[in-house]
């Protein structure tokens, strides 16, 4: 995608002109994503080459009424939140004046959590789980996708570091950034190698086995680099023993968490792009060996 | 005289809340408070599986996602219990899910402090002092978040508590980079809110200890009492805390007089003019939230406070900061002493139970929440949450007025009046679940 023309400058000479503006519009939302990205540890640089409109948490240049009143203006809509088909006026008054327009976490991309109150009248901005809703056509160029529930606070970091310096982002078909998106959540995953041998965790709080098998783990068919940039610098969902749940999958929340669906027990969902033969034989192969490293426990406390 | 109702549009509270205040003779005679619409959190868990309400129920909100995980996860234990399954959590699985709960409080009351309270305060008394709110709430919440992570993978909406335990096992690495954080978060909070020792601010057990308050803690404290706005801002007087812990034991107190509780007596009800319900406790109004914790526990320097202004602003919000201390030194303890070798998860895999009811409660940032679980054939049939937002927040009962809205009765402008709302640490998000 491309950026249109705004004034906007390479970081060595923006103290002299404006910033660009920044609005926080929140529609049916926990205020997750607000709370996420506050963990980024470069929040305040990052926040401050903006002039910051309306944040739900900051102090901002407007108020709420004004912005309610659309008295207000932005080179830059993040959209949080899942959206109602009959209250969606004032966000198309906000993203078409906007450069660009990143829609904040699952709820806001494709409708998520609270898609499911209503799912005929509530989705995301430009899409409504897999679909494309109709304001696809009008916005798909100047929006980019940050999914995640909530979403991780140095991917959309990247998106607004982007757009300061005029870089563009290659975007998927979900209008993700390619460059966070095209990982999986499995990539990276510190238990790799017991998915590799089909070793299943036996049982919650194991440091040992792979979460695929039994305990419900979406990591190797969700987008998204929790592995490779990790949450808080230190961490993941898998790191801490729970199975990826796909939060930044379009069809989030699938529900039955924390079992592994199975047909004929295969789990019923293949890592990403991987053929069923291709799998079982690999699986076959891996188990008719032991390994007796991966079935001992990693550290044998005395 | 003719009455006048001003509107007032409250942001940044986690959401908005809409307040109509009505004066008559130049002071405030009524207030009602109302929320925005409904997100339909209980609805969307029905017909789920039952484990599922761990993963969606955090979502209620960001900022207290983790006491919703907590309470999840504690009413489909009860329920197990109830049906005969034995689940009793290592002392290492409780003291992990007391740590990074701890841990949301702490980073919840650093935000408050510094994002809702502070700015306000300052703004309504003209002191034009430059003060780095967000960078200091900032610099605190990535200390507080990045150990409760350690533990539970993320901040917010983690689902690291499973029946049974928690899904993480920790070795002495996560242990001791943790411990470093927090003790660097205690420094932080010395440095800035308090301005002394955590140990000595925790000691203090008399009003006069209060001068001795540096810091922005400090700054707050002789902002309010230099212009009056230390000893309004009263209610009802009554506390409760349905959700026990290492904070505080469970039950009630009237004034100073304690007694013990039943959720049983927690009544619900519905309210004009506003999406969110209204909680009571044998048909009369308590507050909850942290000066209700330290009160039930009669900790003594709130006890102390409290006998001099009663549950007016100064003691609310002393006691919202004091409990930060507290927890961050409980927290450190509990680090220390973690016995890592013991099992994360108790509850051995495939034990499911179909059929059960079960009850959840916990103290979050904000005060007691309840989560209560009917499930039929392994899927959930009905599902209750109360937030602690719904005791502090409701416009009243026929004969009583609400907490927050009696506390704003009787006062001459509408922004005293909000900042007296702002000491409850208002949720909005939690109240229209």
């Amino acid at each position: 995608m491309r950026w249109r023309k705004i004034s906007i400058v390479p970081y060595g000479r923006r103290r002299k002109m404006k910033k660009p503006k920044l609005l926080w519009l929140q529609a049916i939302t926990c205020n997750g994503n607000v709370h996420s990205f506050f963990n980024h540890p470069q929040f305040l640089d990052l926040i401050s080459r903006y002039e910051v409109v309306y944040h739900p948490m900051l102090e901002s240049s407007c108020k709420l009424e004004d912005v309610f009143a659309r008295n207000a203006s932005c080179d830059v809509l993040i959209l949080e939140g899942a959206i109602a088909k009959q209250e969606d006026e004032l966000v198309l008054h906000y993203a078409k004046g906007a450069s660009l327009i990143v829609t904040a976490g699952t709820c806001a991309t494709y409708g998520g959590v609270f898609r499911q109150k209503d799912p005929r009248q509530i989705g995301g901005f430009l899409f409504d789980n897999q679909n494309i809703t109709e304001r696809h056509e009008a916005f798909c160029q100047k929006t980019v996708s940050i999914p995640g529930c909530p979403l991780h606070p140095q991917w959309l970091g990247f998106v607004l570091e982007s757009f300061l310096l005029r870089r563009p982002i290659e975007k998927d078909r979900f209008l993700r950034p390619k460059e966070l998106f095209g990982y999986t959540v499995h990539e990276g995953c510190v238990r790799n190698e017991y998915f590799e041998w089909k070793i299943d965790a036996k049982g919650f709080g194991q440091k040992e086995g792979c979460l695929f098998y039994e305990q419900g783990c979406q990591g190797p068919h969700t987008r998204a680099p929790c592995n490779k940039i990790l949450w808080h610098e230190v961490s993941s969902k898998t790191r801490a023993g729970t199975p990826c749940l796909g939060c930044t999958q379009a069809d989030f929340p699938t529900g039955d968490f924390f079992q592994t669906p199975k047909h004929m027990g295969i789990p019923a969902r293949l890592p990403l792009e991987v053929p069923k033969r291709a799998y079982l034989t690999m699986t076959g192969m891996a188990k008719s060996f032991h390994v007796e490293r991966l079935e001992r426990k990693l550290i044998d406390y005395e | 005289m003719k009455k006048l109702t001003l509107h007032k549009l409250i942001d940044k509270i986690e959401g908005e809340a809409h307040i109509d205040f009505t004066f008559q003779n130049d002071r405030i005679e009524s207030v009602r408070i109302a929320f925005g619409g409904s997100r339909g959190i209980e609805s969307i868990l029905k017909g789920k599986s039952a484990l599922d309400a761990t993963v969606i129920t955090p979502r209620v909100c960001g900022i207290c996602n983790h006491a919703h995980l907590i309470a999840a996860v504690r009413a489909i234990e009860e329920g197990y219990r109830r049906s005969g399954v034995c689940v009793e959590l290592s002392s290492k699985a409780k003291r992990i899910r007391d740590i990074t709960l701890g841990l949301e409080l702490v980073q919840n009351h650093i935000k408050w402090f510094y994002l809702t309270l502070l700015p306000k305060l300052c703004a309504l008394v003209g002191h034009n002092e430059f003060i780095p709110f967000a960078k200091k709430a900032h610099t605190m919440t990535l200390s507080a978040t990045k150990a409760v992570a350690l533990f539970s993978g993320q901040w917010p909406h983690s689902s690291y508590a499973v029946v049974g335990g928690v899904t993480c096992d920790p070795t002495q690495v996560e242990l001791l980079q943790a411990l470093f954080v927090v003790d660097r978060l205690i420094c932080e909070f010395e440095q800035e809110i308090i301005g002394i020792d955590i140990d000595r601010f925790l000691s203090f057990d008399k009003v006069a200890d209060i001068e001795t308050v540096k810091g922005d803690m400090g700054l707050c404290i002789t902002l309010m009492r230099r212009n009056g706005l230390d000893a309004i801002g009263r209610s009802h007087d009554r506390f409760m805390v349905l959700g026990g812990s290492h904070l505080s034991p469970l039950g009630k107190s009237i004034a100073t007089v304690t007694a013990g509780v039943d959720t049983r007596y927690v009544e619900t009800f519905e309210q004009e003019g506003t999406a969110s319900i209204g909680v009571a406790y044998k048909g009369r109004l308590y507050e909850v939230g942290p000066l209700a914790r330290a009160m039930v526990s009669k900790n003594p320097m709130i006890r102390a406070l409290h006998k001099r202004y009663k549950d007016a602003v100064l003691c609310r919000v002393y006691a919202r900061v004091q409990e930060a201390a507290l927890l961050l030194v409980t927290i450190k303890q509990m680090l220390q002493t973690l016995p890592i070798d013991e099992p994360s998860c108790v509850l051995q895999p495939n034990t499911i139970v179909d059929d059960f009811e079960g009850e959840g409660s916990v103290e979050a940032a904000r005060g007691s929440l309840i989560h209560r679980t009917k499930v039929r054939s392994g899927k959930i049939v009905s599902y209750e949450i109360i937030t602690p937002t719904q005791w502090n927040l409701s416009n009243g009962l026929s004969n009583e007025s609400g907490i927050a809205a009696l506390s704003m009765l009787g006062l001459y402008d509408t922004q005293t009046a909000t900042l007296v709302f702002r000491t409850f640490d208002v949720c909005s998000v939690c109240t229209v679940k």
